[in-house]
């Protein structure tokens, strides 16, 4: 496969050898021009930590991340990146937030603006450009980080768990939302995830982990036609992919909540 | 609406007070029981006033007192962002270096200013070191706060971005801290005009605090107390359009910081 991102057998621990975790642990993926990928796996399995390696936020321990032979050393200008945590600035409106990439860069007023208000009538917050973040719902301000992330044009848009503070049904809809931005812009994205109707709508290929060593376990081909949309989530299919999912990260997320059970009592 | 309601809410309250403070005043003037002219009637402080807002005299020693500010707070103000800056994005740096602006901040700067005369003359400019010694603690200290106060997360925004330093300082740092910044240069205000006029007191023949010292050495009453009093109203409305803007500024990001 002709991978535009490439990890190869990345790592990464925290802390010392003896006393540490090993948070990623020999992860190895492509991701293709245009493709759509996810990453799911239960709490505390290594997903952000992931993500924030291939942003070049954080160092790997081992390992290679490149972008078509370049080697990610820092965050790279072909990488745009959706975080988890909320991360509009609250003192700038949502044309201005979502124009900031633009400014960086030292595009002029008029024009950034213009390009901002594209993105933003893109993830459908036609209207509010003039509002202030605290004017608006999570899912809102959501929005309006995924379309500052598209102002930047990125070729590779890479998101971590941007709807995990939402409700089921917001989240599906803008799961159709990404959908439809992904067809418009042929968007290269790898999604992280711990929802598997989400990674099963939206992807074409997802990656299992595994929890603690966060490992790659299984490689999923979603098979179901496109364009796609909500609707899909009650076809036969579909469930079948979430089952078969489902059932290989009972395990995994099992195997965290005794995890956490343990790191409880001896807390106590 | 709701600030004018408060408004009305303790206006009443607070000319009450007034009327029964210059009440007081004018009962003591008028008693007798204190030495003559320490206590003046309020229309003699008046004329002393009108007197001295009509003098030449005045307005030229509040320009170099209102100097000597402005170059406090700039030097001091700038001195106290950078420092507090330095401190806070560097847990090295406020490891070795914060207690001492703690243990300093306190310390009446008075006692630095036979030191900054023999640095600075006995010109204005000690008054202006003095002013800016003040000013600096205060700034520092809460800028230094507000730095670890910024949302990690914001930052992590400007990395990914690839912002430079000078974008991260200049469209993240400083606008998430904009509510301790004015803070803190309110407080920084505040000392600098006390460290101000507390040098001119000491060893001066210009400003406003030598010319409070002089009214009282020739024992001219209604002149000292007309200087306090444009002292204390300039450095209430200072306070008070400073309180503003940070309300304002507080108000825009409702919630997220503050
Ligand atoms: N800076 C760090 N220092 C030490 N340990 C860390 C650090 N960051 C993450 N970890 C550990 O690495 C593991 C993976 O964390 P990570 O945040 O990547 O999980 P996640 O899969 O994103 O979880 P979630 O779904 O809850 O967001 C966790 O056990 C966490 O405690
Ligand atoms: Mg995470």
């Amino acid at each position: 496969m002709n991978a535009l991102l490439r990890v190869e057998q990345v790592s990464k621990h925290f802390g010392t050898r003896e006393n540490g975790v090993t948070a990623v642990d020999r992860v190895s993926f492509g991701v293709a021009q245009g493709e759509f990928v996810s990453v799911i796996g239960p709490s505390g399995c290594g997903k952000s930590t992931l993500f924030h390696m291939i942003g070049g936020l954080v160092a790997a321990t081992e390992g290679r991340i490149d972008v078509e032979g370049d080697a990610i050393r820092a965050p790279h200008p072909a990488i745009g990146m959706v975080f988890q945590e909320e991360s509009c600035f609250p003192w700038r409106n949502v044309v201005d937030n979502v124009a900031f990439p633009l400014e960086l860069q030292g595009m002029a007023r008029a024009e950034r603006h213009e390009r901002a208000r594209h993105f933003i009538d893109m993830v459908g917050l036609h209207g509010f450009e003039r509002n202030q973040p605290s004017e608006l719902s999570g899912g809102m301000r959501q929005r309006v980080s995924i379309a500052r992330t598209l102002a930047s044009q990125p070729r590779i848009l890479l998101m971590d768990e941007p709807f995990a503070a939402l409700d089921e049904q917001t989240r599906l809809l803008l799961g159709d939302k990404v959908l439809q931005i992904q067809q418009e812009l042929s968007q290269t994205t790898l999604l992280i995830t711990h929802s598997i109707t989400e990674a099963v709508q939206l992807s074409d290929r997802i990656l299992v982990m595994s929890f603690r060593p966060g490992r790659i376990k299984r490689e999923i081909v979603v098979d179901l036609p496109r364009p796609r949309t909500s609707d899909a989530v009650v076809s036969p299919a579909f469930g079948a992919y979430v089952a078969d999912i489902w059932n290989d990260l009972r395990q995994e997320a099992t195997l965290g909540l005794a995890a956490a059970d343990r790191r409880r009592t001896s807390a106590a | 609406m709701a600030a004018a309601a408060r408004m009305t809410g303790t206006a009443a309250p607070r000319l009450a007070a007034t009327l029964l403070l210059l009440a007081a005043w004018q009962g003591l003037a008028l008693s007798g029981w204190l030495f003559q002219d320490v206590v003046p009637p309020l229309q003699t402080v008046l004329g002393g006033l009108a007197s001295v807002l009509s003098s030449r005299d005045f307005y030229a020693n509040a320009a170099i007192t209102g100097a000597e500010l402005l170059v406090a707070l700039t030097a001091g103000g700038i001195a106290g962002v950078l420092v507090g800056v330095a401190l806070g994005s560097s847990r090295f740096l406020s490891g070795a270096f914060e207690r001492w602006v703690n243990y300093l901040s306190p310390t009446p700067k008075i006692i630095l200013f036979p030191v900054l005369i023999m640095m600075f003359g006995v010109g204005v400019g000690s008054k202006m070191a003095m002013g800016s010694v003040s000013c600096f603690f205060p700034v520092a200290i809460s800028i230094a706060a507000g730095v670890r106060g910024v949302d990690p997360a914001l930052l992590r925004v400007g990395r990914s971005f690839r912002a430079t330093r000078a974008q991260t300082l200049r469209k993240i740092l400083l606008p998430a801290m904009a509510a301790p910044l004015v803070n803190g240069v309110r407080l920084g205000f505040g000392v600098a005009l006390i460290g101000v006029l507390l040098a001119e007191t000491k060893l001066s023949n210009k400003g406003i605090g030598f010319m409070i010292m002089e009214a009282y050495h020739r024992f001219d009453m209604p002149r000292m107390y007309a200087l306090l009093i444009l002292a204390v109203a300039f450095a209430a409305t200072v306070n008070l359009l400073a309180g503003r803007a940070a309300s304002r500024l507080g108000g825009q990001h409702q919630g997220t910081l503050r």
